[in-house]
């Protein structure tokens, strides 16, 4: 069974294949091209210390300026490339078949359907997981040679960051290619399936990528009124952040933009000083500030939330493609 | 009684009230058929008379609407096809990117009872060279590779859905001829589907004659005929009597 479904599927893995070395190329060819501008320009140094350090300073941005683009396509490139699995790789796997006709000729051999689908979902799945896996490797490879000067200095939750981190660009491939494959089953149609899946997987993706943040636990910063908040600095997500009353009950903040705006003034009505504004304050009920905050150390979990979401939605799709296929028309 | 459950699991088909609606109507109704072992199975009707449906209960790729069906005693379920039946539908269904050697490569992969030499000897007889991609053979030729894959499994009972209806009267007459052989030697029942009677006529010893989805005529052709009148006008006679009933 299985080499009937290699063969079946050869010219699309030997596609894949091509794919993949063409990838992997142009990624080490880059990176190191990259690693010799850093060089020439004495930039280096720079990769593991703060930007302020940096020297000198105009050269880390005409170093920005010219790499961006190339980092900004990888990115895109790994957070597109899940929808790419389901379009071509789910969406045809049986549709092209019980568009044909030729599921019958399968469907009529001494092979139960159930063992026919897990072959072709196992020919197809396994290549297009290991194509992503290896590429989003390399480009992750590739901006942490960057460091600082790379997109990885804005930390791991930005949606273009977090996407092609960890396992979550193996969680939407999952969700796309069972998507594709559950489409194909039901409209029996090629086309139909890929260009429904594309849009059904772009709409479910944009749909969930808030949710995650709001399932794993956040800590919560408390800080008085004249220290810094660094969680917005440090690469933390800040799912929310305001004022605390004394009682450490959160304010308002339509009232504590109020109340800010009333100590930024002395009640005879020339401008406070630094001094006068934090002292009244905690007067006014504004004691401390907060937020609450996921952070950079915990992305991890954040990830497998996520992927866990995606990846039982595939689950569902597979269990749905399962049983169309198994009913009897 | 338990003789009884013997011979009904021994019956390669035994339906009872069967019936198939789609949803522009009836395919199939009220059927009740009794096929016995080793038999030449002419299926002939008009088109659209139900034929194909009948055949799609058999293997169960449909599920009856009314009645049941059971084949070697089992009742076909999505799950897949007995592996004592083969099917040949009528759009004779292949790969076209696979060659004729990976075909016969991809029966010998799916199912256990398989006979790579005398599916060879098959395709070999056929003049079908075997290194070609079956997208480029020809109709007739598609046919032999199909029936090769269809034969090549051993099966007990051989569903074939108009097996004819693109070859040429010479290969017509080889492809008869083989499956007769094949149906004497090996002890298997075929199920030929066709709406000319006129080309099984000699062939088949049992005959199903459906009409607008019920059936007409089902019996061996030996007793049917035993009145002596001739198979096709039997035939006739009783597809104008339905077509009377009909209008009335």
């Amino acid at each position: 069974m299985i080499w009937v479904t290699w063969r079946l599927q050869r010219a699309q893995l030997i596609t894949m294949l091509g794919l993949l070395i063409a990838g992997a190329g142009v990624i080490a060819l880059l990176r190191s091209n990259m690693l010799e501008d850093l060089a020439s320009t004495g930039l280096a140094s720079c990769v593991t210390r703060t930007l302020d350090e940096c020297s000198p300073a105009g050269a880390a941005k005409a170093f920005a300026e010219s790499w961006s683009t190339s980092f900004d396509v990888a990115r895109a490139v790994i957070i597109g490339l899940p929808a790419l699995v389901g379009v071509f790789v789910g969406a045809p796997l049986f549709a092209r078949e019980l568009e044909q006709g030729t599921h019958v000729l399968a469907f009529t051999q001494s092979v139960s359907r159930t063992r026919w689908m897990f072959g072709k979902l196992l020919v197809a799945l396994v290549p297009a997981l290991v194509v992503l896996i290896v590429l989003q490797s390399l480009v992750s490879w590739w901006l942490s040679a960057a460091g600082i000067l790379g997109p990885f200095m804005n930390g791991p939750f930005t949606a273009f960051n977090f996407g092609i981190e960890h396992v979550s660009p193996v969680g939407y491939a999952l969700f796309a290619f069972a998507l594709g494959t559950f489409l194909g089953v039901a409209t029996r149609r090629t086309l139909v399936a890929m260009t429904a899946g594309l849009a059904a997987f772009v709409v479910v993706r944009l749909a969930l990528s808030g949710l995650v943040d709001r399932l794993v636990p956040a800590q919560r910063l408390e800080v008085a009124p004249d220290q810094p908040m660094t969680v917005h600095q440090d690469g933390s997500l800040v799912l929310g952040d305001g004022w605390l009353d004394a009682a450490g009950q959160p304010v308002s903040s339509d009232k504590a933009a109020a109340l800010i705006q009333a100590c930024k003034s002395t009640p005879a009505g020339t401008s406070n000083t630094q001094e006068g504004y934090l002292a009244c304050l905690p007067q006014s009920g504004l004691a401390k500030r907060y937020a609450d905050f996921i952070p950079e150390s915990h992305a991890w979990q954040v990830h497998l939330v996520d992927a866990s979401i995606f990846g039982g939605l595939a689950l569902l799709l597979l269990a749905g493609t399962a049983w169309a296929l198994r009913r009897q028309s | 009684m338990t003789g009884q459950r013997q011979a009904d699991q021994a019956l390669p088909v035994l339906a009872r009230g069967l019936g198939k609606k789609y949803r522009r109507g009836w395919a199939l109704r009220e059927a009740s058929l009794l096929i016995p072992k080793n038999r030449i199975v002419a299926l002939v009707g008009p088109n659209g008379a139900g034929k194909s449906t009948l055949m799609g209960l058999v293997t169960g790729l449909l599920r009856p609407t009314t009645g049941e069906i059971t084949v070697f005693g089992e009742h076909p379920t999505g799950k897949g096809l007995h592996p004592a039946v083969s099917y040949l539908a009528q759009q004779k269904p292949l790969y076209p990117q696979l060659t004729v050697a990976e075909t016969l490569k991809l029966g010998a992969r799916t199912n256990p009872t398989w006979d790579q030499r005398y599916a060879q000897y098959l395709i070999e007889q056929a003049a079908v060279p075997s290194g070609a991609t079956v997208g480029t053979l020809s109709g007739g030729q598609r046919t032999r590779v199909a029936l090769a894959l269809a034969l090549g499994k051993r099966p007990g009972l051989l569903l074939l859905d108009e097996p004819l209806a693109d070859l040429d009267p010479l290969a017509r007459e080889t492809v008869l001829r083989t499956l007769i052989t094949e149906a004497r030697t090996q002890g298997i029942t075929v199920v030929l589907s066709s709406h000319v009677l006129a080309e099984l006529e000699g062939v088949c010893n049992h005959l199903v004659l459906l009409h607008k989805g019920r059936i007409l005529l089902a019996g061996d052709v030996d007793r049917l005929g035993a009145g002596g009148t001739p198979l096709g006008q039997l035939a006739l006679n009783r597809m104008r009597e339905a077509a009377r009933e009909d209008a009335a």
